[in-house]
């Protein structure tokens, strides 16, 4: 077994246990850690598919950020431990996540083999894989020429979210009233 | 990337903590159990059991509005390497222009967030 | 990806990342007796100095007397959390500071050795070279607050939970700050690589200026002089990103009685302080190397160097060895001059007020990294028409 086999083979399985720890697992706050923890297995494994760049941002965002507002909210709300993660046995609650499973990826290659992602295709703007730089840049690139309405929505987007969520917290007892 | 390395040096970091704080306790003196002792700190006196103690909103909001400028600020970090290409190309003006349009939502962002005084801390 | 191509890379750059850990480990009861000195000299007294010639010894008998302190969970506690939370400080900041270069890369020539030939090899005075430096180094050190959250909830201590979640929040304000100061750097630079914009920095003052090239011999190509105000709001919000005085705030002893670490008694005390101590030591590298000139000597380029050692010693490694001595004490300089700036301001300037402390990160700071995020971006684009 190679380097390079071994190491994806031992991420995928920390990505894998983490992430099934946190359905499984009950008290909420070691989910949500789990939960970090498949952020940080997630941006390992970006990086054996040499998108260095992504993988420094989902470290930054989703470990660095998001995780830490569900576990500080968890830690706020002071939910007791749910036990009932499993009615009624566990063949029960096996059944209910193979179903939906199922489902998801019934929906998935649906799409998917509409949009002809499945297919063969050649890629309009191959990137070499050298050190990290040439990718960031590549994807610089993409991002003004290509994609810059994406870009200015994105920045549209973000804002109306700030709206949203202090109107939120203010609708529901103040963020000035205590 | 190195990620052998990476991955390599956080196991045996972990181990070395596990490690430390293993002979931290061996090393340790005797715990004798007292219930006073091990009760939660409260600058000495009996804790003060209050069922429902109110957590301000404003980590949640701290936490949403950090998330966001965090993302705007990531999407500077590609045009930040690639400005001085796209200056050599002649495409300089325009993608300044763009980044200064993303940058004045952000700004306005900003501005109407301090505005509206939602993260007065008191 | 990995650590080498044969044993002898993997084992020598596998000791290679254990010893940067470990220094920067030992570097803790070093930097806490300069404190201590430094804080006694501060306040016109004379700190320890009874155990060992200069108080040296003074550190040792703390770990000894930490390690033999009683160990104990509180009843509330939760232990899975408790125990992995100090465990858990010391690996952002390792994992960070391995990112940074120390110095040029040493060449070995091919050698004899068991009987079988080594080939030539190139070591790199860091724990790994990583092509994104800056991004990693960012995204690793946000990761530092869930040693906060864990910390403060492992507790079962609601003033410890209140502290961490204090702590955590003035974190990650100060980190988008931090983020945006960096951003001036990036576009001078042209690259995210720590080694790149070290080499960048070398030789006298030097840029172009709509078709004119500016040459000032009397200043080094730092970065500082391109980029002060970045210098100054990065390494403002350093001290809020590693809870320092003035932004200690969660921990302060008048405040929330010690913060996060309220419960914690004895080495795993001890093991939060590794982890401040090892962000203070990455915000001391990177202000060294972002804005002056890294392991570069001023006004030497590196090539000047090897020149110099390659007539001052005989074997190509001897060369390569001498150079990177020569630059790693060029960085250290610089390195340890931040840190004695960090334990310097920490001893000087008063603790800011909570909501102080957030309207500076947001309302101050935030802004004017903004500014200078723009400006740059302008005077780049003018500078090239």
């Amino acid at each position: 077994m190679t380097a390079d086999a071994f190491l994806f083979w031992f991420l995928a399985i920390v990505t894998l246990v983490s992430g099934l720890s946190v359905i499984l697992l009950a008290n909420p706050i070691y989910s949500a850690l789990c939960l970090a923890m498949t952020m940080v297995g997630v941006s390992a494994l970006f990086v054996t598919l040499n998108a260095y760049f992504i993988a420094g941002v989902q470290l930054i965002v989703y470990a660095g950020a998001v995780m830490v507002l569900f576990v500080m909210v968890i830690m706020l709300f002071d939910l007791k431990k749910d036990l009932q993660a499993f009615t009624r046995g566990i063949l029960s609650g096996a059944l209910k996540i193979a179903s939906v499973g199922l489902l998801a990826g019934l929906v998935v290659g649906a799409i998917a083999i509409s949009t002809g992602l499945l297919a063969e295709k050649t890629t309009d703007n191959p990137v070499t894989m050298g050190t990290g730089m040439e990718s960031t840049k590549a994807l610089g690139n993409i991002l003004f020429s290509k994609y810059i309405f994406g870009f200015e929505a994105l920045g549209v987007l973000l804002l109306v979210i700030a709206v949203g969520a202090v109107a939120l917290a203010r609708s529901k007892g103040g963020t000035h009233e205590q | 990337m190195p990620l052998g390395g990476v991955i390599f040096i956080v196991i045996f970091i972990a181990l070395f903590g596990a490690f430390l704080l293993w002979v931290a306790s061996k090393t340790g003196g005797k715990s004798i159990y007292h219930p006073i002792k091990y009760e939660p700190y409260e600058c000495g006196i009996p804790s003060l059991e209050k069922k429902d103690t109110k957590v301000s909103v404003k980590y949640y909001l701290t936490a949403i509005l950090f998330i966001l400028f965090d993302i705007e600020i990531i999407f500077m970090y590609p045009w930040a390497t690639s400005f001085r290409e796209f200056i050599s190309t002649g495409q300089g003006a325009f993608v300044f222009v763009s980044m200064i349009v993303f940058l004045a939502i952000f700004i306005f962002g900003l501005f109407w967030e301090v505005k509206s005084k939602a993260l007065e801390w008191d | 990806m990995g650590m080498g191509k044969d044993i002898f890379e993997i084992t020598v750059n596998g000791l290679k990342l254990v010893v940067i850990f470990l220094m920067m480990v030992q570097a803790v009861p070093i930097l806490v007796w300069l404190e201590r000195r430094g804080s006694a000299f501060i306040q016109n007294r004379l700190g320890p100095n009874r155990v060992g010639p200069l108080g040296l010894m003074q550190l040792l008998a703390d770990a000894v007397k930490f390690l033999t302190k009683e160990n104990f969970v509180p009843d509330t506690a939760k232990p899975l959390l408790y125990y992995a939370a100090p465990v858990f400080a010391l690996i952002p900041g390792a994992v960070a500071f391995s990112a940074i270069p120390m110095s040029t890369p040493i060449h070995i020539d091919a050698f004899e050795m068991f009987g079988s030939s080594w080939g030539p090899y190139t070591f790199l005075v860091q724990g790994y070279d990583i092509g994104v430096g800056i991004v990693f180094i960012l995204g690793v050190s946000s990761l530092a607050a869930y040693t906060l959250l864990m910390a403060g909830w492992g507790s079962g201590n609601k003033y410890s939970l209140m502290g961490a979640l204090r702590a955590s929040a003035q974190t990650i304000s100060y980190e988008l700050a931090l983020g945006l100061s960096i951003v001036g750097v990036i576009m001078l630079y042209g690259t995210f690589n720590l080694m790149d914009m070290t080499m960048a920095q070398q030789g006298p003052l030097h840029f172009a200026f709509m078709g004119h090239t500016v040459t000032a011999n009397w200043l080094p190509n730092w970065g500082i002089f391109y980029q002060p105000l970045a210098a100054i709001l990065f390494f403002t919000t350093t001290f809020a990103e590693s809870n320092r005085l003035p932004f200690d705030l969660a921990e302060g002893e008048s405040e929330l009685v010690a913060g996060f670490h309220t419960e914690y008694g004895g080495f795993k005390f001890n093991m939060f302080f590794i982890g401040e101590y090892g962000h203070m030591m990455i915000a001391s590298g990177l202000m060294a190397l972002f804005f002056f000139g890294g392991f570069g000597i001023p006004y030497v380029s590196v090539a000047q160097v090897q020149e110099w050692a390659a007539s001052a010693t005989s074997t190509a490694t001897g060369a390569s060895a001498l150079v990177a001595l020569v630059h790693f004490l060029s960085f250290f300089i610089k390195f340890a001059f931040f840190l004695w700036v960090f334990i310097w301001v920490r001893w000087t300037l008063p603790r800011f007020r909570y909501d102080q402390l957030m309207d500076f990160g947001w309302k101050t700071l935030l802004p004017w990294a903004l500014a200078n995020t723009i400006l740059t971006a302008f005077v780049i684009y003018i500078a090239s028409l």
